[in-house]
């Protein structure tokens, strides 16, 4: 593993009674592709906005590249190069994809920038090829499918210039033919020295993707492997599936 | 007859002045503004202050642009934990606030009687030149305004603000400072407002705290909501419709032979009703907004 890039510290969150995360500790190298997995609810949504500045903890620490990110607003996160995408992305009624993909390089978006004759590089054109998005990019974000405004919201993202990229369910609501396609974008993106967290439930997603998985269940790390180990760890399969037949047998 | 016009006209362009700076926020940044005649309020204090202190009219400039950052960033700090509902209506309660102080700090602002007597912007010219020169002065920054919140708009730089008015929390999930956003956006457009504030103060020649009541706003709210939120000639053709419509509201009480207290009356039912129905039927105004017009981002 190249060097890390984020690392967690005993992070620990409740909602009143509820405990949603309790010591969860991990660390993401700066060329990884990690796979964030659990049930539903085992607390991966909350730890990606305690990341991201969109909530705080209640113990621990959130460590980016080398310095403390803990108590730092979402948009001081995202400016150090720490950018997050939302499990269900809302896009603007009022802008075209387009428009809402130029608003993502804050480059010569400034006050005074309005007066530049030079706009400065613009890569916006490219995204909305490689994002399959050309075709709408005149529409109103907020029109496009689900899948579509996934592909913006990354497309987005990356017109940030991130070093990690968190994906909240990127495949969720996305055309079975475009995950591959997303696959492959993902892969390119890495390459670029992008890391990138991954928290999603389609396995054969992971599988294709990801070098290193995390699995979170009732909000504490019950695995770290290969996303191939994943079937054969125990513990990964009963959080699952529950207890199998057989030690349910030998429990009784 | 055409003094009248030429008055009208300039009201018209010190409305346009307003309802540009309010559309920047509203139509644009998506902020809320119902304190909005307390920034044109920063320009006539100003002012007045400059005047009743012998200070000059360079000195009130300055004061005025003083006055309308102070606000703006008095506003844009309330705004920092609130949401945009509840931001309006402290926006509305600091309104209120500096409009009682301006009523009641007499060795200031002349308290409830106003300050009189305030040099007209061009003294010593004899009608109608002055009048027309005080409105070709009220066309020219009626110009500017328009050309400085196009090139805003128009740039990266109003997009973000489209994107902090469409949906904030992707704008701070990228980077955006919203806070710092609605701050700039607020001072830009106080200054607007403050303008607007000192020449109508050299124009009438009287400075009151009656000028600054909250029916003002919410003025200048149907200007801009009639006109059309999120484009800026919207904004100056409602300032300019209702304006005109409002001037002549007397002569056709007089046509009717109605009684003068209807003025009044035929005014606020204009208003409410031209609100109501654009609301109800044309809620994207005159001249709406249209999709993917910034092409300099």
């Amino acid at each position: 593993m190249a060097e890390t890039i984020l690392k967690t510290e005993h992070i620990a969150k409740a909602f009143g009674a509820h405990q949603v995360l309790a010591d969860v500790g991990f660390q993401i190298g700066s060329d990884e592709i990690i796979g964030l997995l659990g049930p539903n609810g085992s607390g991966k949504s909350t730890l990606l906005n305690l990341i991201s500045g969109f909530g705080g903890a209640d113990a621990g620490d959130v460590t980016f590249l080398g310095s403390s990110i803990v108590g730092l607003a979402p948009h001081q996160i995202a400016q150090r190069g720490l950018v997050r995408t939302f499990q269900l992305p809302s896009m603007p009624h009022r802008m075209t994809v387009r428009e809402v993909l130029r608003a993502g390089s804050r480059e010569r978006a400034g006050l005074l920038d309005a007066f530049r004759r030079d706009a400065g590089e613009d890569n916006a054109e490219e995204l909305l090829e490689q994002f399959a998005l050309k075709s709408v990019a005149h529409q109103p974000a907020s029109s496009l499918s689900g899948g579509q405004k996934k592909l913006l919201s990354i497309a987005v993202a990356l017109r940030t210039h991130p070093k990690l990229l968190c994906l909240d369910e990127p495949t969720a609501g996305v055309h079975p033919l475009l995950r591959g396609h997303m696959v492959d974008l993902l892969k390119a993106i890495n390459r670029r020295g992008v890391a990138l967290l991954v928290v999603e439930h389609d396995m054969h997603f992971i599988h294709e993707l990801c070098q290193r998985c995390i699995v979170l269940d009732r909000g504490s790390i019950i695995a770290g492997c290969a996303p191939c180990e994943l079937a054969q760890n125990e513990r990964v399969v009963e959080a699952y599936l529950g207890k199998s037949l057989e030690r349910q047998k030998v429990l009784a | 007859m055409f003094e009248f016009f030429v008055h009208v006209a300039v009201m018209a362009c010190l409305y346009g002045l307003l309802a540009l700076s309010l559309n920047l926020q509203v139509g644009f940044a998506g902020l809320v503004n119902f304190g909005q005649i307390i920034l044109f309020g920063c320009g006539t204090y100003a002012a007045s202050i400059a005047f009743s202190h012998q200070l000059g009219p360079l000195a009130g400039i300055a004061l005025g642009v003083v006055f309308a950052l102070c606000v703006a960033a008095a506003f844009a700090r309330l705004g920092r934990n609130l949401g945009a509902d509840y931001w309006g209506i402290a926006t509305l309660a600091v309104a209120e606030v500096l409009r009682i102080l301006a009523n009641n700090e007499t060795w200031l602002t002349g308290g409830a009687q106003g300050v009189g007597g305030i040099p007209l912007v061009f003294a010593g010219i004899s009608r109608p030149v002055g009048p027309l020169l005080t409105l070709g002065l009220c066309l020219a920054l009626l110009l500017a305004a328009w050309w400085l919140c196009s090139r805003l708009t128009a740039s990266r730089y109003g997009l973000s603000l489209k994107l902090m008015r469409e949906e904030p929390l992707l704008a701070a999930s990228l980077g955006y400072d919203l806070s710092r956003l609605k701050i700039q956006t607020l001072m830009v457009a106080a200054v607007i407002a403050a303008a607007a504030g000192f020449v109508f103060a050299h124009y009438t020649t009287f400075v009151g705290p009656d000028q600054l009541v909250s029916s003002e706003t919410f003025l200048i709210w149907a200007m801009v909501i009639i006109g059309g939120a999120g484009t800026h000639l919207g904004a100056i053709a409602g300032a300019f419709l209702l304006q005109f419509v409002l001037a002549f509201v007397p002569f056709v009480k007089d046509a009717l032979g109605l009684p003068s207290e209807y003025v009044a009356i035929m005014r606020m039912t204009l208003i409410g009703g031209g609100l109501l129905a654009f609301l109800m039927w044309r809620t994207q105004g005159l001249i709406p907004e249209r999709l993917g017009e910034t092409r300099r981002g």
